[in-house]
């Protein structure tokens, strides 16, 4: 049924966005970038899914210019879905900006804390994170003034209310502001996808649903591992939390309370997939602990790069439905992998370490 | 340098003599002493600048394997850290205290790293995504820096050690001359251009001024040649030529 | 001379860095980075790109070097180092050290350092 409608507004991006995944590189393209001797040759070999956007790079130019412009592409392409959207499907587009504001939020608390000029700042935001009142963040000299007259301008004020006060940004830690932003950010676009009237009940709704519940008990896991060791308390850190998800209620007050890496193997070990991660780079096992880490597992995969490879598999599944404009959101995490991928190829290539070139994640 | 220059004015009396032999036995054990403490350090000197070449080599791979791990960082992140970073630098947590090491009683000075416990700029930084790289990275940045102030101590020393030697040896006399050369020879340069300069002036001018130049230096006794650099001191040129002849 | 040098060096305890972002980014998460006590609030880094003007370079160095004393190490990289490459090589007091590294686009190249430069001179070869 919810196909019947679908089309008069989102079928057009949708049809796009497919169009879109077809230019991803493949597994052959991985192979033939992997030959390659310099940087030029890379380029070369992105030519046909890159085209115009390589032009302006200088001869053999850095990793991360290279990485700039291929980020360009995807933010070009992202805008015309944007433009070309209304109503539901629009707003699930929003969304998806929304990580890239928190960073660029963050980063604009950091240089105006230090008092730095946020002009320079404004060049290093992510593009897909800019709304209109990001520059008048500049405007703010101190954080009362930057909270009180600018943040409650932004699309992110819901985040921050209730959870931040400008004393918040003060003194706490960026990260944990960060993080907060983004605990609430998920909570909302879980809400978002689950209760508006265009997508309860429909495609949208199941994929979403467990996109969103991995990357929440990602997050949870992530913070949990990297909180080790550092002055960020059990209570501080159950708070960042996500209270969504296949691990939330039991799995998440586990790892509220988990003190090292096995605590949270075991807090994990309810749902099956995670189970296998922990298991898989030997880290449920016990012993080795953080330390473990450093030299990584036998085959060289990190706890996140399962974590990504499940994220990749879950994007492409989203092309195997119809009707939703969650391949939008399958389709930019493909291409952030790809920007990753090809991103780790060259600096592979770069710095002489071509030992370790295959550590990227094909899809295709 | 010998001939009769050098020679010191001596007047034959076995007394003389006598003295002449202490003398000389007093120059040779000096002389051998300063030779075996210029051979110690030399020594020393040639194996730091062997360890130089070859921890600069080391420092090469050290420092690419370091950058690698950023990479790594970048990856797992998925974005650029560094703005971050730099704005949460506060406290050295890396630091390095310098101790002394006696070769042949001269002190060289080597640098030590050591971590100032309870300083943790970064802490959280990666919390939600590659905290686990970031950690790696910082480990191996440290092992890094580590080699890196081991090469500051050999440099240090290397400089210590070329400054000492010099003083101990006359090891670069011939350099040192060669440079005293060419600052005459440019002096001297300089000074013909003044000359022909002020050739223009009139004859009587420049015996006048001779004159008062032989004034001032038998009230002063000292020879007029200090201050030949001072441009403004004509006369004193003047009287320089002889001098310059003899260079 | 080994009297008048323990002196200098005693309080000398940090390293400094003049570097492209990345070389920066890594030597500040391996902890060298200090900023000193506020109103002055030195950093003892700076971070250099193709807009940083040469004069901006040279002023760090200088900072570093000769107004500093609490710099033990300098770090600069070997591809920067070169665009002040005078002011470097005319730098011969042991304290600070000066160590030219190299970065990720410019490995490092023994030809160009100042201080190799000296032990092969001093060699003859």
């Amino acid at each position: 049924m919810e196909g019947l409608f679908f089309n008069v507004n989102g079928g057009y991006v949708e049809g796009i966005v497919r169009g879109y995944r077809n230019s991803l590189l493949t597994g052959q393209n991985y192979s033939n970038l992997t030959q390659c001797e310099s940087i030029d040759d890379v380029k070369l070999q992105l030519g046909p899914s890159y085209g115009d956007f390589l032009a302006t790079l200088p001869p053999n130019p850095s990793t991360s210019a290279l990485a700039g412009k291929m980020t360009d592409k995807l933010v070009s392409e992202f805008r015309y879905l944007i433009a070309q959207s209304t109503g539901s499907t629009a707003k699930f587009l929003e969304y998806l900006t929304y990580g890239y504001m928190i960073d660029n939020i963050a980063l604009l608390i950091t240089g105006t804390l230090h008092e730095r000029d946020t002009r320079e700042l404004l060049e290093r935001c992510h593009p897909l994170g800019w709304f209109e009142t990001l520059p008048v963040l500049c405007v703010a000299t101190n954080i009362e003034e930057l909270y009180n007259s600018v943040l409650i301008e932004t699309p992110l004020a819901p985040y921050f209310k209730g959870s931040l006060s400008h004393q918040d940004l003060d003194e706490l830690n960026i990260e944990i502001v960060r993080n907060t932003l983004y605990k609430n950010y998920l909570e909302d676009f879980f809400n978002f996808v689950n209760t508006h009237p265009d997508f309860a009940g429909s495609p949208t709704q199941d994929v979403m649903s467990e996109i969103l519940q991995f990357e929440a008990d990602r997050r949870s896991i992530n913070i949990t591992l990297n909180s080790f060791g550092t002055e960020l308390s059990k209570q501080e850190r159950r708070k960042l939390y996500p209270e969504f998800g296949k691990l939330y209620p039991e799995g998440s007050l586990m790892l509220s309370r988990a003190e090292d890496v096995e605590g949270v193997a075991l807090a994990v070990s309810a749902v099956a997939d995670y189970k296998a991660f922990f298991d898989a780079v030997g880290l449920s096992q016990g012993g080795s602990g953080m330390g473990g880490m450093g030299g990584g597992p036998a085959d060289g995969k990190s706890l996140e790069d399962l974590f990504y490879q499940k994220e990749m598999d879950m994007s492409k599944l989203v092309f195997t439905r119809q009707f939703t404009p969650a391949v939008v959101y399958g389709w930019m995490k493909l291409k952030e992998q790809e920007i990753r991928n090809v991103t780790w190829i060259s600096e592979c290539i770069a710095q002489n370490q071509k030992e370790r070139i295959g550590n990227f994640i094909s899809v295709f | 340098m010998s001939g009769a220059v050098g020679r010191e004015p001596v007047f034959p009396t076995r007394q003389s003599l006598g003295l002449m032999k202490a003398k000389l036995k007093g120059a040779e054990v000096g002389h051998s002493l300063l030779k075996r403490k210029s051979e110690a350090l030399t020594k020393r000197f040639r194996e730091i600048t062997r360890r130089i070449d070859e921890a600069k080599q080391k420092m090469g791979r050290v420092m690419q394997i370091a950058a690698f791990s950023l990479a790594e960082v970048s990856y797992a992140v998925g974005g650029d850290i560094g703005y971050q970073i730099q704005e949460s630098a506060k406290q050295a947590r890396f630091r390095v205290r310098a101790k002394n090491e006696n070769v042949s009683g001269v002190y060289l000075p080597q640098f030590e790293s050591y971590t100032e416990e309870g300083v943790n700029d970064f802490g959280l930084t990666g919390l939600g995504k590659g905290g686990q790289q970031i950690q790696r990275c910082r480990e191996t940045y440290a092992r890094a820096v580590e080699t890196l102030v081991e090469l500051a101590s050999l440099q240090t020393a290397f400089l210590i050690l070329d400054e000492v030697i010099k003083v101990v040896n006359r090891r670069d006399i011939n350099s040192e001359l060669d440079e005293l050369d060419r600052e005459e020879f440019y002096r001297l340069k300089k000074v013909s251009n003044k000359k022909q300069r002020d050739n223009a002036a009139a004859d009587a001018e420049i015996l006048a001024a001779r004159e008062r130049a032989a004034e001032k230096a038998a009230q002063n006794g000292t020879p007029p040649v200090a201050e030949a650099e001072e441009p403004e001191t004509t006369d004193v040129l003047g009287e320089q030529e002889d001098n310059d002849v003899i260079f | 001379m080994a009297a008048a040098a323990a002196s200098t060096y005693k309080d000398r305890q940090f390293l400094a860095v003049i570097g492209d972002e990345d070389s920066v980014t890594g030597l500040l998460l391996a902890g060298i980075g200090h900023v000193t006590d506020p109103p002055d609030a030195q950093r003892n880094f700076l971070v250099v790109d193709a807009k940083t003007e040469n004069s901006e370079v040279e002023r760090a160095f200088k900072s570093f070097t000769e107004e500093r004393k609490d710099i033990a190490v300098v770090l600069i990289n070997q591809h920067i180092a070169e665009r002040i490459r005078h002011s470097v090589d005319t730098f011969t007091e042991p304290f600070p050290a000066v160590l030219e590294i190299p970065s990720k686009d410019h490995p490092y190249d023994p030809e160009k350092d100042s201080v190799l430069k000296r032990v092969r001179r001093l060699f003859g070869e």
